[in-house]
C-alpha cells in the first residue's frame, strides 16, 4: 500500500484538485447491455461499474416467493482484475455485506406489490474500482431500475463523506478512503430519507450532523446527474420544455 | 396533449385525483411511478412507461408458446414473469389427458385468452373462444410490451392499416407477441414495419411516418416484382 | 430486453430451418461471415493489460493481471497461465450467481488450450529464479453480455489483452517494467452444423438450435493448436476439415483487421 500523504487539504484544494464539497467527475450511460431489461454503466471518478436488472421476473426457488410482492434481490460482485491485487472469483464477505444493504437500499423505494410471487434481480459489477464502490453501484442501480420500467416512490441517490485534516468532505478518492479519519457512505430517496447509511472511522456528533448535511448536498447534486441522464435519452425528436412543467419535490432534512 | 419525460418521483400535479396509471399519490402530490412519457388528459395524468413487463389481464388475447405439459394442463409461456396454465378441459375439444401432446407439445404456438387471474397471480388460460387456435406456420416477432398500444393503434387503427397496405393475415397479442402470416416477403415487410413502429412508438405523427415508410417499401417491392416480369417475358 | 431462454417456437426453428435450406441466415449473413467486431484495450485500468470486445451483441471484458510466485511443481522453470471464465448474471436471464459450472469452465479450458497450445506466450521466459519465482498470469474472462458465440469473443479478447499486457516488475521491485512477451495470435473459430449447413459465428438463436457446435483455434502460421466438439450430433470427417478450413480463413482475417500491431 502507498503511503499516507502528509496533507490531504492544501489552500482548500484536496490531492485530486476539488474543493470539499465537490464530486469527482462522472460519465452516464443508459442501456448498454440489451439481454437485461434495464442497465447502465457509469465512471465515477476512476471506477468503471456497470449495473444491470432483470425483472420483475419468475423467482426460484419457489419456496423464497413472497405471495404478496417482489423480491428484491441485490448482487454487488468486483472484478478479478478490478484492484491491484487480484481477488479470487467468488462471494466475499465484504461483498455479501454490501449485496445486503443494497438491497435494503432499494427495498423502500420499489413498488414491490405489483408484482407478488417474482424477484427483482440487482446485479453491480466493478470492472476497475478507485473508492466508493457501493455508492457508485447505488446511482448506477437507481438507473438500471428505471430502464428497466420498474415502478418505484423515487431514484436513490449516493455519495460517500468522511474527515480529512479535520475537514468533513464529499466523495472520498482512494488516499482519502484509505488514511482518513471517517468513511460515510450515505444513499437519499426523494425527500430527504436515508435508505442506506454505514460508517467506518470516528466522529463527534456534531461532526457527524455535519457530515450528513454534507452528504445531503452531495445526493442531490448526484440526483440531478441521474435524471439528466435520463432525460437526455430521449432527447432526440423530444426537447424537455424549458418551463419544466415537473419539479422534483423538495426534501426536507427533518421529514 | 403535450408530451414530458417523466421520472419516478418526479411531481405531476397537485391535484391527487388526477392520478392515473404511472403514478402514485404521496401526500397531497401525484407523483411519477415509472420512468416514461408524461400523459396529461382531461381527468387524469398518466406516466406512459417506456419499458416494462407484460403483466396478464383477465380477457386478453396472447400469443403463447407451450413449454410443459404436465398432469391434465399445458404449462404456456406468455412472455411474462407469469406462466400461463391451459387445463385440459380449455381444449377445443373433448380429449383424453392420456396423450396431450398429440393435441398440443412443446414448442407449440397458440393464439389464446386469459381467462382468470387469481390473486395469486395464477393464469388460467383458454382456448375455448371465436379465433382461438394452434398456430401451424407464418412467424412470431417479439417487441416491447409497452409499445403494443402503437402497434394496435386507437380502435385498431394502426393494425388495420398495416394488414391492408401490407397485405398478410397478422394477429396482435396483448403480451408483446405478434403472429404473421402471408408471403415471405409481406412477412418480412410485416416485420420491419412493427419493428419501426416500435423504433418510434413515442414520436409524434406516427401514422404518417408509418405510412410513408410503406410507400417508401413499396416502391423497392414494385421495383422487384417488375424486375422478375422482365424475366418472365 | 431480454429473450426467454425456455422454449423455441417450432414455427420459429422452422423459419430458419427454411431459410438455411435457401442458403440464408436470419440477420442476412452469409454463412461464413462473422458479425460486427470491436476491440478496445485498456479499459480494465487496474489490470495489466485487458480488452472490451463486442462481437455482434455479445459484450465480453477481458483482464490480465500478473503477480509473481511460485511455478508448479512438476514444471518448475517456466511461467504460469489461469484461465478463467465468469458467466455473470447480469449477462443472460439463465446465468446465476454462484461458482463456474460446465459451461464457464468449458469456455475458460478452450481458451486456454489455444494460448497454451500456440506457445503465444513464452513460458520459459517467465522464469525468474528456477524452482522458486516465476510471473503467474491470470486470464480473467468476464462475460457481460451474452449475444452468442462466447467462446469466439472470448478468445479474441485473451488475446488483444494479452497483445497490451506489461509485466510489473517495478511494482515488486524486480526490474523495469516491459511488454509480455507474446508471439502468436490464435483465435478460436466456432461454427455449428444445421440443416446440412456449417455456420460460423452462431448468433443466440441460432447457437440454440445447434446439435452440434465445433470450435478450431488456429495460430498465425494457419497451424492448429486446439479444438473443441461441444453437443451430441456427430460430424463427418468432411465436415471437420471444412471447419478447419473456414476457421483458418476466418481467423486470419480477424487477426489481419484487428490483432496485428
Amino acid at each position: 500500500m502507498s503511503e499516507k500523504p502528509e496533507h490531504f487539504i492544501i489552500d482548500g484544494k484536496r490531492l485530486d484538485g476539488r474543493r470539499v464539497d465537490e464530486l469527482r467527475s462522472v460519465k452516464i450511460k443508459l442501456s448498454p447491455l440489451d439481454r437485461a431489461d434495464g442497465s447502465c454503466y457509469i465512471e465515477w471518478g476512476r471506477n468503471k461499474i456497470m449495473a444491470a436488472v432483470y425483472g420483475p421476473r419468475e423467482l426460484h426457488p419457489r419456496h423464497r416467493q413472497n405471495m404478496t410482492k417482489a423480491v428484491v434481490q441485490y448482487r454487488y460482485n468486483m472484478a478479478a482484475f478490478s484492484v491491484s491485487d487480484r481477488i479470487r472469483p467468488g462471494h466475499s464477505r465484504r461483498s455479501i455485506e454490501i449485496s445486503k444493504v443494497g438491497r435494503d437500499a432499494f427495498e423502500y423505494v420499489v413498488f414491490t406489490k405489483f408484482f407478488p410471487k417474482t424477484a427483482i434481480d440487482v446485479f453491480i459489477e466493478v470492472l476497475q474500482a478507485d473508492a466508493g464502490t457501493r455508492t457508485a453501484g447505488i446511482n448506477a442501480a437507481s438507473l438500471a431500475l428505471a430502464d428497466a420500467g420498474i415502478p418505484m416512490r423515487g431514484l436513490v441517490s449516493a455519495c460517500a463523506v468522511g474527515k480529512v485534516d479535520g475537514e468533513i468532505v464529499l466523495d472520498l478518492m482512494k488516499e482519502e478512503d484509505n488514511f482518513g479519519e471517517a468513511d460515510v457512505p450515505v444513499a437519499m430517496a426523494a425527500g430527504g430519507k436515508i435508505t442506506h447509511l454505514q460508517m467506518d472511522g470516528h466522529l463527534t456528533r456534531d461532526e457527524f450532523y455535519e457530515a450528513l448535511k454534507l452528504a445531503k448536498i452531495g445526493c442531490d447534486k448526484v440526483y440531478k446527474l441521474q435524471r439528466q441522464a435520463l432525460i437526455e435519452k430521449y432527447s432526440g425528436d423530444y426537447a424537455e420544455n424549458g418551463e419544466d412543467a415537473i419539479t422534483q419535490s423538495e426534501g426536507d432534512a427533518d421529514e | 396533449m403535450e408530451r414530458n419525460i417523466a421520472i419516478p418521483g418526479d411531481v405531476v400535479s397537485d391535484n391527487i385525483k388526477m392520478s392515473g396509471s404511472g403514478t402514485y399519490v404521496h401526500g397531497d402530490t401525484v407523483r411519477a411511478s415509472v420512468y416514461g412519457l408524461l400523459n396529461v388528459g382531461e381527468r387524469y395524468i398518466s406516466v406512459i412507461p417506456l419499458a416494462g413487463k407484460y403483466i396478464p389481464c383477465a380477457s386478453d388475447r396472447v400469443i403463447g408458446i407451450i413449454t410443459e405439459v404436465v398432469y391434465s394442463n399445458w404449462i404456456v409461456d406468455i412472455n411474462s414473469p407469469y406462466e400461463g396454465l391451459l387445463h385440459i378441459s380449455q381444449y377445443p375439444r373433448r380429449i383424453d389427458s392420456e396423450n396431450m401432446s398429440k393435441y398440443l407439445k412443446v414448442g407449440d404456438c397458440i393464439l389464446t385468452m386469459v381467462a382468470s387471474v387469481d390473486a395469486g397471480m395464477k393464469v388460467e388460460l383458454t382456448l375455448r373462444e371465436k379465433e382461438l387456435r394452434v398456430l401451424s406456420n407464418g412467424r412470431i416477432v417479439t417487441i416491447n410490451p409497452t409499445k403494443m398500444p402503437r402497434v394496435i393503434g386507437r380502435n385498431g387503427s394502426m393494425i388495420r392499416l398495416l394488414k391492408s397496405e401490407i397485405g398478410c393475415n397478422m394477429f396482435v397479442g396483448q403480451n408483446g407477441r405478434i403472429w404473421i402470416n402471408g408471403s415471405d416477403d409481406c412477412i418480412d415487410l410485416a416485420i420491419q414495419t412493427v419493428k419501426y413502429i416500435e423504433d418510434n412508438a413515442h414520436t409524434p405523427g406516427l401514422t404518417e411516418r408509418v405510412q410513408a415508410f410503406l410507400k417508401a417499401k413499396e416502391k423497392t417491392r414494385y421495383g422487384k416484382v417488375h424486375e422478375s416480369r422482365n424475366d418472365e417475358e | 430486453m431480454q429473450m426467454s431462454d425456455d422454449v423455441m417456437a417450432e414455427i420459429h426453428r422452422d423459419y430458419l430451418f427454411n431459410l438455411v435450406l435457401k442458403g440464408e441466415r436470419d440477420d442476412g449473413r452469409a454463412f461464413d461471415e462473422f458479425r460486427d467486431i470491436s476491440i478496445e484495450t485498456g479499459v480494465a485500468g487496474m489490470a495489466e493489460g485487458s480488452a472490451l470486445v463486442t462481437l455482434g451483441d455479445t459484450q465480453i471484458l477481458v483482464g490480465i493481471k500478473i503477480q509473481p510466485g511460485e511455478p508448479f511443481p512438476d514444471t518448475p522453470d517456466v511461467g504460469v497461465i489461469i484461465t478463467n471464465a465468469e458467466l455473470i448474471p447480469m449477462a443472460s436471464p439463465e446465468y446465476e450467481a454462484g461458482p463456474p459450472r460446465e459451461g464457464a469452465i468449458e469456455i475458460a479450458r478452450v481458451v486456454d488450450r489455444g494460448i497454451r497450445e500456440s506457445k503465444a506466450i513464452d513460458l520459459e521466459k517467465l522464469c525468474m529464479i528456477e524452482g522458486e519465482k516465476v510471473w503467474i498470469i491470470f486470464i480473467d474472462i468476464h462475460v457481460l453480455n451474452n449475444g452468442g458465440n462466447i467462446i469466439d469473443a472470448a478468445s479474441i479478447g485473451s488475446i488483444a489483452a494479452l497483445l497490451n499486457t506489461t509485466l510489473p516488475a517495478e511494482r515488486y521491485g524486480l526490474g523495469e517494467d516491459s511488454p509480455l512477451p507474446v508471439r502468436d495470435i490464435p483465435i478460436a473459430i466456432t461454427a455449428i452444423e444445421f440443416g446440412g449447413e456449417l455456420i460460423l459465428d452462431p448468433s443466440l438463436e441460432e447457437g440454440k438450435l445447434a446439435g452440434t457446435v465445433y470450435t478450431v483455434i488456429t495460430n498465425s502460421d494457419n497451424g492448429i493448436s486446439g479444438m473443441q466438439k461441444s453437443g451430441v450430433e456427430p460430424l463427418t470427417i468432411d465436415q471437420v476439415m471444412r471447419v478447419v478450413d473456414m476457421a483458418g480463413t476466418a481467423a486470419a482475417k480477424i487477426r489481419e483487421k484487428f490483432l496485428e500491431v
